[in-house]
């Protein structure tokens, strides 16, 4: 999967350790591997926030600047950056990836880096329907993810942001198709939301 | 002539009271300068709590400004640090140090305390990556970013080790070690012999080491070498890259993003 171009025009500012030889080498010492893994899962997260990409294909991301610093002349390995991932979703790793189709053992190994979760998603999603006063409106999936309201990362004014997007951002905008359901889908159970139509008319309202 | 000369009994007499004299004379002597220098020390010392009194604000916001007056300070022997809950044990230093907390509201005192409050969270906040070995440079970066509560603080790396002495009477561990030109405070206790120094020493001054470069350097043997390496690594002090001919260990002291 070929990485979305960066949407901002700043670049994205990789952390000392990148810059550092060995973080490309899984440590053998349980405890520096733990405070690498950690280290790893926030850089992965970031880049992927950076990109607004959601999904990742290891084989591919291998060799994209995430993995591999061409100045270093050093990559993390198929099978330590497979230990990354797998340790980001697990508890201790905070479930901040979750493997798609068979995980490891699938060939490509693809996740979702979850740089928010889709709970996290769906207070965003709330915030904004608040903040807006789209409350109980009907809206289409389409014009929620493509449409120009979402557009313009929905500057927020500060004192009506939501805790959870605090940055007031609206990442969502432009967001993958299949997370974007997810996160409805929290809203759903909770009662929040009704998700109604058929595959391409899909409509949501929010109470 | 002859009472100098001292040849009679008396001159015994003569002897012993004049060595009497000489005796007073010298203690009188003494307890002079003891009071011109007493009162000196005293002067100076109100001088400089005026001084404090008068800078604290420049005290507490310029770090050159407070090394500088920490130092003066230590050099006729009142320590900002001591004596703030010392009241007036003995007429002495206690009874400064008490006026001197009186004189800054504590102020000076505060200030070292919320560093050392501040250095413990950087030094924590590493511990995992650097094995609690973290140079008292970065320390001092990290506290300028200051991520905790209250946005960074401008110090000096004096302030820094003045502040990790504060944590002394709390037995916590904290203290400044030496390795190679550059101090680093360990937050973990427990000793680098002198192997391990001289390699993190090795790697300071060379970036990395390998078993081999040890062993040319310091004509160690190869078990040596590698039993030194291996003691760093389970006490991550050092970490390892695989990915180049003969396996390379670095010092994660170079790389400092810490978790929030």
């Amino acid at each position: 999967m070929a990485p979305a171009q960066p949407r901002t025009a700043e670049s994205f500012t990789y952390p000392q350790s990148y810059s550092f030889p060995p973080f490309f080498t899984l440590q053998p010492n349980l405890q520096t591997r733990l405070s690498q893994l950690r280290k790893w899962s926030r850089l992965i997260q970031r880049y992927c926030r950076h990109r607004h990409v959601f999904k990742l294909s290891l084989v591919a991301a291998l060799d994209t600047p995430l993995f591999k610093n061409a100045e270093l002349r050093k990559r993390l390995s198929v099978n330590d950056a497979l230990q990354v991932v797998d340790w980001m979703t697990r508890d201790e790793g905070g479930r901040r990836a979750e493997w798609i189709d068979g995980g490891v053992e699938a060939k490509g190994g693809t996740t979702w880096v979850y740089w928010k979760r889709p709970e996290e998603w769906a207070e965003v999603i709330v915030g904004w329907v608040e903040d807006t006063g789209q409350k109980n409106t009907v809206l289409t999936l389409y014009e929620l993810m493509n449409g120009e309201m979402t557009v313009g990362q929905g500057i927020v004014p500060r004192e009506k942001r939501s805790k959870s997007n605090a940055h007031g951002m609206l990442d969502f905008h432009g967001m993958d198709a299949e997370l974007f359901h997810r996160s409805l889908a929290v809203l759903v159970k909770r009662g929040k939301a009704q998700v109604f139509g058929s595959e391409d008319q899909q409509g949501v309202k929010f109470f | 002539m002859s009472a100098r000369r001292g040849v009679g009994l008396s001159a015994f007499q003569n002897r012993s009271s004049l060595s009497t004299s000489y005796a007073t004379h010298g203690a009188s002597l003494r307890s002079t300068h003891l009071s011109s220098l007493q009162t000196q020390l005293s002067v100076f010392q109100s001088l400089l709590h005026n001084f404090a009194l008068q800078h604290a604000d420049t005290i507490k916001s310029n770090p050159s400004f407070r090394a500088e007056f920490a130092r003066m300070c230590n050099a006729i022997g009142v320590d900002p640090l001591a004596g703030s809950n010392v009241k007036g044990k003995g007429a002495g230093k206690g009874a400064i140090g008490s006026l001197w907390a009186k004189v800054l509201g504590g102020d000076v005192n505060d200030f070292y305390f919320e560093l050392a409050v501040r250095v413990v969270e950087v030094c924590r906040g590493s511990r995992g990556g650097n094995g609690g070995l973290l140079g008292v440079e970065e320390c001092k970066e990290q506290v300028k970013k200051g991520r905790g509560i209250g946005g960074g603080m401008d110090v000096s790396d004096d302030d820094i080790l003045r502040a990790v002495k504060s944590l002394n009477p709390l037995g916590s561990g904290f203290s400044i070690v030496t390795v190679g030109s550059k101090q680093m405070i360990r937050s973990i206790p427990k000793e680098l012999n002198t192997d391990q120094s001289r390699v993190l020493e090795a790697i300071q001054v060379l970036g990395y080491v390998t078993a081999s470069m040890l062993e040319d350097n310091l004509g160690w043997e190869h078990a040596r070498a590698e039993t030194v390496i291996e003691d760093l690594l389970a006490d991550s002090l050092v970490w390892v890259d695989l990915q180049a001919p003969e396996k390379e260990y670095w010092s994660p002291t170079s790389m400092n993003d810490f978790e929030d």
